[in-house]
């Protein structure tokens, strides 16, 4: 399944440090060689100040168990250069603590006056705050770091030349601990600056990519992530055109998206006019799937992609939560449309179309009748599902047509009768100049 | 589609109203003229004399009115003059066996030179009163038409040795005229034997007034000799000595005397006006160039030490004769290759030889004044050549910069880095331009345009030199620039290796055309920062890519550039450019079976009927002086030589099959539909005019063939239709041009069986109950899957009432005929439909200006309207007018819509 893996892509466009949960969980899906990968981690650890890590990864790739003296050696080093950075921070943060319980810390001005007046702040410190959060970041201690960041976007002004960095490390910080709500919240910040500030078109174009490979980690794994997405990547035409141009491959996971989010159906036809569109530079099962269904109503085709779906997503660091989602929702919508096209189906060709058993399939489809999802009604002697869609009858057609005229001329006369009345008061406003 | 001819040639509106009104002229010049002729029916004795004398006197005040450039006065002279000939023409024939008089052949020939010469000089015109540049127009034309008839006399006359060479006009005045003086003397004496009766015995009833007169003029000889039209009178003056000559000449000798004593004088100015070869010349004037060859040396002076200053110094005295109007420019080219061989003779460097190359191109590019015009064949070849060398000679020493910004004081040729004035780069522009213009003059037709099309790997070759020699040393923007030239002569050509490396057929490593151009394209892309040179780079490229199916490639390039919002605004050529660029993505996408954007592309170009114009490959017949000669000028001078074309007819082939397997599927679909619209125009026309003939043959054209398989597929036939359409006349028409013509003929059956199979299904699926798919599938000779899937798509879209039922493998149709009153009330509500959509529009649109904060909204109810009126009485004056014309209208607009639901009504009781 090596060819659809994504992640020699997605990593290009990610931060160092989140790059390892993709890492290994790829340790654990033996696509690629162990030792390989393995050998590749510890040379991306190497160039961060995570010592323990790399011990760590040394051990798993059987190397010496002693730890070489070069790692020692900067082990003191990173371990000093984090109590001068701490040392540097220390007053302001314990300024910092005295004033949280205050009233001055609800606005971020008033803190800012405060820590000036009072405790005799400087730029200097901002700066040393940053860098003291660069580093702990760097070693692994997002926890930490992210508190630091927290302090340095209050204190900051947004023309500041780090305060794009701060940002992005609030957001590194953020996914790394886990931490969705505030991760989101740091999306948006992150975003918004993104949009407003002054950026080149190519600088635009590179941090937005950036920011939709950082946005899917953070929106498959948030409860509301499943809707914004779609929102963002499919209606917000900056993004979709960074998609289109830098990263097509993305589309994978707003099909995704897409397919296991019912509530939004009717992003369904957007999508597939993009994945139409950028078929020939991008495909995998998953668009491959979709464009199956709706564009050449082709089920065979579809269930075979449905059946290929299922190793790609489940070989997918970002999605590989929803695979029982996505295969439901598919089913679920091969059905849709197989109901809306036929009036008669055979109960052991559905089943064939769906990767189930007869049995299995008669039972979900007697589960979707009862709970009314679905008109219809099962012949059990032939084996038939018997659709009870009738088709629109011409009385009814005119009927329905009649109905949004009335509609119409309502609204229409509601809003001269509002603008009569308002005349009728104007003029007798006017009656009083008399 | 006015996209290029828009603002094509405003600037120009002054003269080409000139050009109008001179017809105009003509006609009545012509009705005076055989009015005239009329009455010279009568023959009076001695009238020989009275004409002769009249036309002399014309002639005369003709020439003053040249001298002082009056030329409305020289204009109505001139009439007078073919006037006054006309009255004299019976004279002539009998008398002088009907061969035109000398004299009047010198007048017409000058008077052609002089128009000439002003209409040269742009500069003078521009400045010449509306008057004068009315009546020059006039006269030039005249000039011309009328010249026609004694063309013959002209080029004997030209020819004969008492001419004034055609050059005249940029000779030394002086030396012309003792030029001319000699050519009359010794012409006479060669002359003398054979014209001698004859003259002697015309000439003692004419040349006493003349001569008067004239030497009258002559007496001034010498001093007077500024301008050239007094030579030319000087001429005549020896021409009529010429005729002293013959009759006394003893009397005269003193006149020959003086001549003789001025002769010696004449001979070194002759000298030097000789050396130029003309090609007509005859022996007498090749002696004269031999003299030259022995003066040649006369450059420097004998033993003068030929140094590096000194070249450079006569390089200058040389060029400072440039652009001035009695320069010899064939001179100058000449003395320039002396100089260059010179300069190498005495190793003066490299630098040197450079300038030198460079002031010879410049010659050469000076020689040809009309710009119009090609240059001629020998130069051009010599241009190629000296360009070529001179590229090389720079590419060869990196130590020399040429460009522009140099000035002349600093220009440096003697130690090592050395600087030189000029730009190569303009000068490589020009010679393409110069190529394309002289493509464009030979027919395309013909071998020689093959020949000459051969130079194009030269100009190729030669840009390419400059290219290199740019990519050493040149900023940016020259970079850009001979990039698109190289681009300009790149995009147009296929290159089959790029079609065999997507098929994996030549190692991906191979460097194809596409490369080459997606590498110079980039490079300008970054670094332009003339809007000009990218949008025109843009469009070669999508052009390149859509010429070898890069379909995605060139759609994204489009769609990415967003050319289409501000080509408008771009100049004449880039939208030619535009337009080509247009037809070619438009037959990409039909090779790569996107039938619809195929459609799009050409729609634009189509919908006009001037594929042609629009694409700059030939002009439209042109009717009732639609543009004046001017502006025929410049549109002649956009248009794209011959072995650029794009097919004109594949083109509107492809047009009207994708409109054909569009527009025949959606006239099934919507038969009965109030609101069909239709796709193509042009299509229906096709249509429209073959329904049109009475009777109907087989198909003959390549449009025939398409309506024919049209109306093939509106019955579901999709076998005559794909006859029709790919059959052995269409191949070698049309389908042939593509590059894999077999392959766009398969795709082409497939679409027609698609689109058969939905138009017979729109068609025919009342007369159904149910329809089996593989029976469906049998007819149409289409897999199975594929029909069903064409009809599950259909059914989504909710174009066919149906269903499918799968035990059975069929399509049941559920489609219910409405019957005939519910037919009616569907009309009814979709009319009202439309009422309602036209009142909120009106609604919406009074919204927004005068009536916001008036009652205004009150034409859905007539209840309001009523209302309306009662309070209407007791507004103020302005607003009461106000009120009641808008009153007026919603009433109107309310007898209207009562109207139109009467008429509804009554429609439908009628029905």
């Amino acid at each position: 399944m090596a060819n659809f893996d994504l992640t020699r892509i997605n990593c290009q466009f990610l931060d160092r440090h989140l790059t390892f949960p993709l890492l290994e969980f790829l340790c654990g899906k033996e696509i690629y060689n162990q030792q390989e990968l393995l050998e590749y981690i510890l040379e991306t650890v190497n160039k961060t100040n995570m010592i323990d890590y790399t011990m760590d990864t040394r051990k798993r790739l059987n190397l010496s168990q002693e730890m070489p003296d070069e790692l020692v050696q900067r082990k003191a080093e990173v371990l000093a250069t984090l109590k001068q950075l701490q040392n540097e921070v220390a007053p302001i943060m314990k300024a910092t603590d005295i004033l949280k319980n205050g009233e001055s810390m609800k606005d971020s001005k008033t803190f800012v006056n405060a820590l000036q007046k009072d405790y005799n702040f400087k730029v200097e410190h901002l700066e040393s705050a940053y860098k003291l959060a660069k580093y702990l970041y760097e070693c692994g201690n997002y926890q930490e770091s992210t508190s630091y960041l927290y302090f340095c976007l209050i204190v900051m002004s947004p023309n500041d030349k780090n305060y794009l960095n701060v940002l992005w490390g609030k957001l590194a910080a953020e996914i790394l601990t886990l931490n969705w709500n505030t991760a989101l919240e740091d999306l948006t910040r992150l975003r918004d600056y993104i949009d407003s500030a002054n950026f080149s078109t190519i600088q635009a174009l590179q941090q937005r990519t950036w920011l939709i490979h950082w946005s899917v980690l953070v929106f498959f794994n948030h409860p509301k992530g499943r809707d914004l997405i779609i929102e963002m990547f499919l209606y917000k035409p900056l993004y979709l055109n960074a998609i289109q141009t830098m990263c097509p491959h993305i589309m994978r996971y707003l099909a995704t998206a897409v397919v296991i989010n019912r509530t939004r159906r009717n992003a369904l036809k957007d999508l597939i006019k993009v994945i139409q569109q950028e078929s020939y530079t991008y495909r995998d099962p998953i668009t491959e799937f979709l464009e199956c269904l709706y564009v050449n109503f082709d089920f065979e085709g579809a269930r075979l992609k449905l059946h290929e779906c299922q190793t790609v997503i489940l070989n997918d660091f970002f999605i590989v939560a929803c695979l029982n989602e996505f295969v439901e929702d598919a089913r679920l919508m091969i059905f849709e449309t197989f109901c809306r096209i036929h009036q008669c189906i055979t109960i052991s060709m559905l089943a064939d179309k769906l990767n189930m058993k007869p049995n299995e399939a008669e039972c979900w489809i007697v589960n979707l009748i009862r709970n009314a999802r679905l008109n219809a009604k099962i012949d059990s002697k032939l084996g038939h599902v018997v659709m009870g869609t009738q088709p629109l009858s011409p009385y009814q057609q005119l009927v329905e047509k009649i109905d949004s005229l009335s509609m119409r001329s309502e609204h229409l006369a509601g809003l001269i009768e509002r603008k009569s009345k308002q005349n009728n008061k104007e003029s007798i406003d006017s009656w009083k100049y008399y | 589609m006015s996209r290029f001819f828009a603002n094509g040639s405003d600037s120009e509106s002054e003269s080409s109203e000139e050009e109008v009104q001179a017809p105009n002229f003509n006609k009545a010049s012509a009705f005076q003229f055989s009015d005239d002729e009329e009455e010279v029916k009568r023959v009076v004795r001695s009238t020989k004399e009275k004409r002769y004398e009249n036309l002399t006197s014309i002639i005369k005040t003709i020439r003053n009115h040249k001298k002082i450039k009056d030329i409305p006065n020289t204009l109505s002279s001139f009439e007078d003059l073919t006037r006054a000939y006309t009255k004299a023409l019976p004279v002539i024939s009998k008398e002088e066996n009907g061969i035109t008089p000398r004299f009047y052949i010198r007048c017409l020939a000058e008077l052609e030179d002089f128009i000439n010469e002003i209409w040269e000089d742009r500069e003078g015109r521009r400045n010449l009163s509306k008057n004068n540049t009315k009546s020059l127009g006039t006269l030039r034309q005249k000039v011309r038409k009328y010249i026609k008839d004694f063309e013959e006399d002209l080029s004997r006359f030209r020819e004969a040795p008492d001419q004034e060479s055609e050059a005249e006009d940029e000779e030394a005045h002086v030396s012309d005229a003792g030029e001319a003086a000699d050519d009359s003397y010794a012409g006479f004496k060669k002359e003398a034997s054979v014209t001698a009766p004859k003259i002697a015995k015309s000439a003692p009833a004419k040349s006493v007034p003349a001569d008067d007169e004239d030497s009258d003029d002559s007496i001034d000889w010498d001093s007077d000799s500024e301008s050239e039209t007094e030579s030319s009178e000087d001429e005549n003056q020896y021409q009529n000595m010429r005729e002293r000559f013959l009759k006394r000449s003893t009397e005269k000798g003193e006149d020959k005397g003086d001549d003789d004593k001025r002769k010696d004088k004449r001979k070194e100015q002759k000298l030097k006006i000789r050396k130029r070869a003309e090609d007509d010349e005859d022996g007498e004037w090749e002696t004269v160039v031999k003299g030259h060859v022995v003066e040649k040396p006369k450059m420097f002076e004998k033993d003068a030490e030929i140094d590096i200053p000194l070249v450079l110094a006569k390089l200058v005295e040389i060029m400072s004769a440039r652009g001035k109007k009695r320069t010899d420019r064939r001179l100058q080219i000449d003395l320039l290759f002396e100089l260059r061989d010179i300069s190498d003779q005495h190793n003066l460097g490299v630098p040197v030889s450079v300038k030198i190359h460079f002031n010879i191109i410049s010659a050469i590019f000076d020689y040809n004044q009309k710009i119009s015009e090609p240059m001629k064949m020998e130069h051009w070849a010599l241009l190629l050549e000296v360009m070529q060398s001179m590229m090389k000679l720079l590419l060869a020493n990196a130590d020399i910069s040429i460009s522009e910004s140099v000035a002349e004081e600093h220009e440096e040729y003697i130690t090592a880095p050395f600087y030189i004035r000029g730009c190569p780069l303009a000068a490589v522009e020009r010679l393409d331009d110069e190529f394309t213009k002289l493509l464009k003059e030979c027919d395309p037709h013909s071998n020689d345009y093959v020949s000459r099309l051969k130079d194009e790997m030269n100009v190729v070759k030669t840009i390419e030199l400059v290219l290199q020699y740019f990519e050493q040393c040149g900023n940016p923007n020259e970079r850009c620039r001979i990039y698109l030239r190289k681009i300009e002569h790149l995009y147009y050509k296929f290159d089959p290796e790029v079609l065999k490396k997507k098929r994996g057929e030549v190692p991906a490593t191979t460097a194809t055309s596409v490369d080459v151009m997606d590498k110079l394209c980039k490079f300008i892309y970054a670094k332009d920062d003339t809007d000009r040179i990218r949008t025109r780079a843009i469009l070669a490229h999508i052009y390149h890519h859509a010429m070898h199916d890069n379909w995605f490639q060139a759609r994204d390039l489009v769609l990415m550039s967003h050319l289409q919002d501000n080509i408008d605004a771009a100049d004449p050529a880039t939208r030619i450019l535009y337009n080509r660029m247009m037809a070619n993505l438009g037959l990409c996408a039909f090779r790569q079976e996107n039938v619809k954007d195929a459609h799009h592309c050409l729609v634009d170009l189509m919908v006009t009927g001037k594929p042609k114009e629009l694409l700059a490959q030939g002009l439209l017949p042109q009717r009732q002086h639609e543009r004046s000669a001017e502006q025929e000028k410049i549109e002649k001078q956009r248009q794209m030589p011959f072995h650029m074309h794009i097919n004109l007819e594949l083109l509107e082939c492809v047009y009207l099959v994708s409109a054909m397997l569009l527009e025949i599927p959606y006239i099934a679909a919507h038969e009965f539909d109030a609101r069909r619209r239709m796709i193509s125009k042009t299509f229906y026309q096709q249509l429209r005019s073959s329904e049109r003939q009475s009777l109907v043959g087989p198909p003959e054209s390549m449009r025939e063939h398409v309506v024919a398989a049209a109306k093939a597929m509106r019955c579901g036939n999709w076998q005559a239709c794909a006859n029709f359409i790919v059959n052995k006349k269409m191949n070698t028409k049309v389908w042939d041009l593509f590059y894999e013509s077999d392959r766009v003929r398969e795709m082409l059956v497939k679409f027609i069986k698609e689109e058969s199979l939905r138009t017979y299904l729109f068609t025919y699926s009342n007369v159904y109950t149910s329809i089996s798919i593989p029976s469906l599938a049998q007819m149409y000779e289409l897999p199975v899957p594929k029909v069903h899937s064409i009809i599950s798509k259909m059914i989504i879209n909710e174009e066919l009432m149906a269903s499918l039922d799968d035990p059975s493998e069929t399509v049941v149709m559920h489609r219910s005929e409405p019957s005939r009153l519910q037919a009616l009330a569907m009309q009814f509500v979709d009319k009202v439909t439309n009422l309602v959509d036209v009142n909120e529009k009106v609604f919406d649109m009074k919204q927004g200006n005068f009536f916001q904060r008036g009652n205004m909204g009150n034409r859905g109810d007539r209840g309001y309207n009523r209302n309306q009126n009662n309070q209407g009485g007791n507004w103020g004056g302005q607003r009461r007018d106000n009120r009641n014309q808008r009153n007026r209208n919603q009433r109107g607009h309310h007898k209207n819509q009562q109207q139109q639901q009467q008429q509804q009504v009554q429609t439908i009781d009628e029905e």
